[in-house]
């Protein structure tokens, strides 16, 4: 199956690859898999906590081609957006970008899923700060 | 046109693999009398045996013989069996979204594939740990596949769609288990 060139480009110089500081409480980490394939994919946001936007992406993920563009692709976007412009990022937004075809559809769901998962994670660490704070005053 | 060969036109192939071997859909099969069942399909509808048939014998023959060489393909391994089994019953892997394997595990197995990375790229230390690794995940596999039999027996006593949805559960993890084993035996090779 031939890959498009946006694909390429991304797996031949993936963007972001890395990883941050998972118990930073700025960092929200999203360890996704595929069971259709055995990928796995690790997508890390940083926060900034007082604009609300991302300031730094990163990623890494044990996968095919387009798995790995998918998630290059994710945190070239994520940079810049506030956490709720970053949820509204579709897998269907990834299909188009890069020509995905129907058999690889779900390595732009998995994309996705590690979006929400790296958000929930970090939404879930400010919560708890808060409640850490409230016990100790 | 004669009437066997009108009865040839109408005979529908089997709608499943199941039905090829006439058997009601069941996943502990008895793989020594199912091949003896294969090769007595196989004679039974061995395209040579239809030279001088009609041309739509010839092509039931064929079409037979093909599906019956695909369905033993297919239920010879246990785990093909029960993917398509799951299918049959409308439990695809695609339509698993992507949390379907415990996050411990997709953690063990990304460690694993960091590993093999560091491996690949000469490192001893690393090496030593995708040993360690493959020997553990080979263990978890064997387990798996305990376990795996156990649902095999608990279907066939009674079809519940609970014991369908543990196997796709363990078939999801069993798939990146086998694709790590399959990726440390090749780093370590």
């Amino acid at each position: 199956m031939a890959y498009s060139d946006k694909v390429l480009d991304h797996y031949n110089h993936p963007r972001n690859v890395g990883s941050m500081d998972k118990s930073d409480s700025a960092v929200g980490t999203g360890m996704v898999g595929a069971p259709e394939c055995g990928d796995v994919m690790k997508l890390q946001i940083k926060v900034n906590p007082l604009t609300g936007i991302i300031d730094d992406a990163k990623f890494k993920t044990f996968g095919c081609g387009s798995a790995i563009a998918s998630s290059s692709l994710a945190t070239e976007w994520l940079k810049g957006k506030t956490v709720d412009e970053a949820l509204a990022i579709k897998n269907t937004d990834i299909v188009n970008e890069l020509a995905l075809p129907p058999v690889k559809i779900h390595c732009s769901v998995l994309a996705e899923d590690a979006i929400k998962a790296a958000i929930t994670d970090y939404k879930v660490k400010q919560g708890a700060d808060v409640a850490a704070l409230a016990q100790a005053h | 046109m004669r009437l066997w060969d009108l009865l040839y036109r109408m005979k529908a192939l089997p709608a499943e693999y199941f039905a090829v071997f006439g058997i009601s859909p069941q996943l502990a099969l008895d793989l020594p009398e199912l091949q003896r069942q294969f090769y007595v399909l196989s004679k039974l509808h061995h395209p040579d045996r239809f030279a001088r048939a009609s041309a739509d014998e010839q092509r039931y023959a064929l079409d037979f013989t093909s599906l019956l060489n695909d369905a033993w393909r297919v239920f010879r391994d246990p785990v093909g069996r029960a993917e398509y089994l799951l299918k049959l019953r409308g439990y695809d892997t695609a339509d698993g979204r992507t949390n379907t394997v415990p996050a411990e595990l997709l953690e063990e197995v990304f460690e694993l594939n960091m590993a093999l990375e560091e491996a690949r790229d000469g490192d001893s230390g690393a090496k030593k740990q995708v040993a360690e690794a493959l020997t553990h995940f080979t263990a978890l596999r064997q387990g798996l596949d305990v376990e795996r039999d156990h649902l095999f027996a608990a279907y066939d006593a009674s079809p519940a769609d609970t014991h369908l949805e543990a196997l796709r559960s363990l078939l999801n993890r069993r798939r990146y288990i086998d694709n790590l084993v399959r990726d440390a035996q090749q780093a370590l090779s």
